[in-house]
């Protein structure tokens, strides 16, 4: 269910809309050049290493590790009362990717920590990739 | 005396600064505001705005060069420039200033900043999320937001805190070099009356005790939220010298993109494979190159400080530390007064007031010209840098 003025992503925009419709069908994907394979993430539909415009979606592996994160202690948004957790993951297949979460409250969090993707479906066709811890052995 | 490729090395000089009080709320215009400190900024130089022909803004200053030329009644207008992105504008604008004034298309360059901060559109409450004015959906049409907004994703201190977590966990820096820092920047503020933070001490306690906003960082680790303006005038050296205050000369002044994630606001610079590799580094190198200077010759530094961690990495991105040692650095006391480099003589963005890093080149100016409240004795240059990270600008001043 979605918060009255919870902000959802723009899904139809020219350069990013695969993405969230790669999303919608629970996918995670790159934009990714077809000529010289190249990922161009975040999506653009122009690849500056080879010069192609020939570009497509690929889909990569939906489990990564925490790079970074922050506790909102202080809400600026009512859709995100604090506190909360904003992650910054990295993905396994290739660390240079990186996608954002979001985590209620505070859990506790390391540098390296396993991390895999849970689709959260908002509303019809609008759906966006989340990060949840995984649970070590 | 062309002496370099980079022809602009001493060439120019800033003449004249102004500012206004800095307030929370000022009860005026922005346009007000930006005139009163260009105004001063003009008769400091022993001008006029009749001799004002060029004007440079930043792309987030909503007085826009036919408003300055309304209000100021600038007859001789003949150039105009703006630059960005936001705080990383101010020593861009100088550059585009003497950009201006070397090509022969201006004489007399006004470059300004003025904002209520505080009172208008609070910009640490992200500017992205309050311009899409209650919209469902955001981002689309290049901003790119629609990756980080819908997460609560936000504001820049949300951002910064991310690049302070990431230093700590790979170089072990920590909440007290963060606070040596503030601490630091402070104690300028506490000498410089016309600083917002002018009464206010601040001790380790005070630090620990403000509220946290963004873990790891604190109230005391943002700027400040200020209505106000600061404008400065730039002219060729060789006019300078007729002027009442000839002797700042820009050595040099340089802006630095990254080749990869530049684009939309600043969220997208998250993405960069290296996260604490930014801009500045690139500034830094070709700043020193152009100057023909290195770190060591920098007797004073005004770094921008939207937050204290932007400190910590342009300390590094400058050279002058090593990386990944902004934050003992810091703890030395290497910043403050009677350090290798003190900083923030006026107290910067975290403790003079947030005029979006232009205080930062007017606060340079005085050092160059001996004014300042808590001048460096002897200081022959004055690094000045602005805002981080999706691109940024820095210049060079020199007491001639």
């Amino acid at each position: 269910m979605a918060a009255i003025d919870r902000p959802l992503p723009v899904v139809d925009d020219e350069e990013t809309g695969g993405f969230f419709a790669a999303a919608a069908e629970h996918r995670l994907v790159v934009r990714t050049c077809n000529s010289c394979a190249a990922t161009l993430h975040l999506p653009k539909s122009y690849c500056h290493h080879c010069g192609s415009w020939d570009v497509g979606w690929r889909d990569v592996r939906p489990t990564g590790s925490v790079y970074s994160w922050t506790v909102l202690q202080h809400s600026i948004h009512e859709a995100f009362p604090a506190p909360c957790t904003v992650v910054l993951v990295q993905l396994d297949e290739d660390p240079a990717i990186r996608f954002v979460g979001y985590l209620p409250g505070a859990p506790e969090l390391h540098d390296g920590m396993p991390v895999r993707v849970r689709f959260e479906d908002i509303e019809p066709g609008v759906t966006i990739p989340q990060w949840e811890p995984v649970p070590e052995a | 005396m062309a002496t370099t490729d980079h022809d602009h090395r001493d060439r120019c000089a800033v003449v004249g600064i102004g500012a206004t009080e800095f307030s929370k709320k000022s009860g005026r215009s922005v346009a007000a505001l930006v005139s009163e400190a260009s105004l001063a900024a003009i008769a400091d130089a022993g001008l006029t705005p009749a001799d004002i022909d060029g004007v440079v803004r930043s792309d987030y200053d909503s007085v826009t060069h036919n408003d300055i030329g309304h209000w100021l009644g600038l007859s001789g207008l003949t150039f105009w420039g703006i630059t960005g992105t936001g705080g990383s504008a101010p020593c861009g604008m100088i550059g585009q200033a003497v950009a201006a004034i070397l090509s022969g298309q201006a004489t007399n360059v006004l470059v300004y900043r003025g904002l209520n901060g505080r009172s208008g559109l609070r910009l640490g409450r992200g500017s992205a999320i309050q311009r899409s004015g209650g919209a469902r959906h955001v981002g689309g049409n290049g901003t790119l937001d629609e990756f980080f907004l819908p997460y609560g994703l936000m504001a820049p201190g949300q951002l910064f805190a991310m690049y302070a977590r990431r230093h700590m966990i790979e170089y072990g820096s920590t909440s007290d070099d963060l606070a040596s820092i503030a601490m630091t920047v402070r104690k300028r503020a506490n000498a410089n009356p016309a600083a917002q933070m002018a009464h206010r001490t601040m001790s380790l306690s005070d630090y620990y005790e403000s509220r946290m906003i963004a873990d790891p960082l604190r109230m005391f680790d943002y700027c400040l939220e200020t209505d106000g303006a600061c404008a400065v005038v730039v002219t060729a050296a060789e006019r300078a010298k007729d002027s009442p205050h000839p002797g700042v000369l820009i050595r040099a002044v340089t802006q630095a993109a990254m080749p990869e994630m530049q684009g939309g606001l600043v969220f997208p610079a998250l993405m960069r494979p290296d996260l604490l590799d930014n801009p500045g580094r690139r500034v830094g190198k070709e700043l020193y190159r152009r100057a023909g200077l290195g770190p060591a010759d920098i007797d004073v530094a005004q770094l921008y400080d939207c937050y204290t961690i932007t400190v910590l990495l342009q300390l590094e991105d400058y050279g002058l530390c090593g990386t990944g040692e902004g934050g003992a650095f810091a703890s030395s006391g290497a910043i403050d007064i009677g350090g290798t480099v003190p900083i923030n003589t006026a107290g910067g963005n975290l403790s003079e007031g947030y005029i979006h890093g232009m205080n930062h080149v007017v606060e340079g100016v005085r050092q160059m010209r001996g004014q300042s409240t808590s001048q460096v004795p002897g200081a022959q240059t004055c690094l000045v840098t602005s805002g981080t990270p999706t691109v940024t600008s820095a210049l060079i001043l020199r007491a001639a």
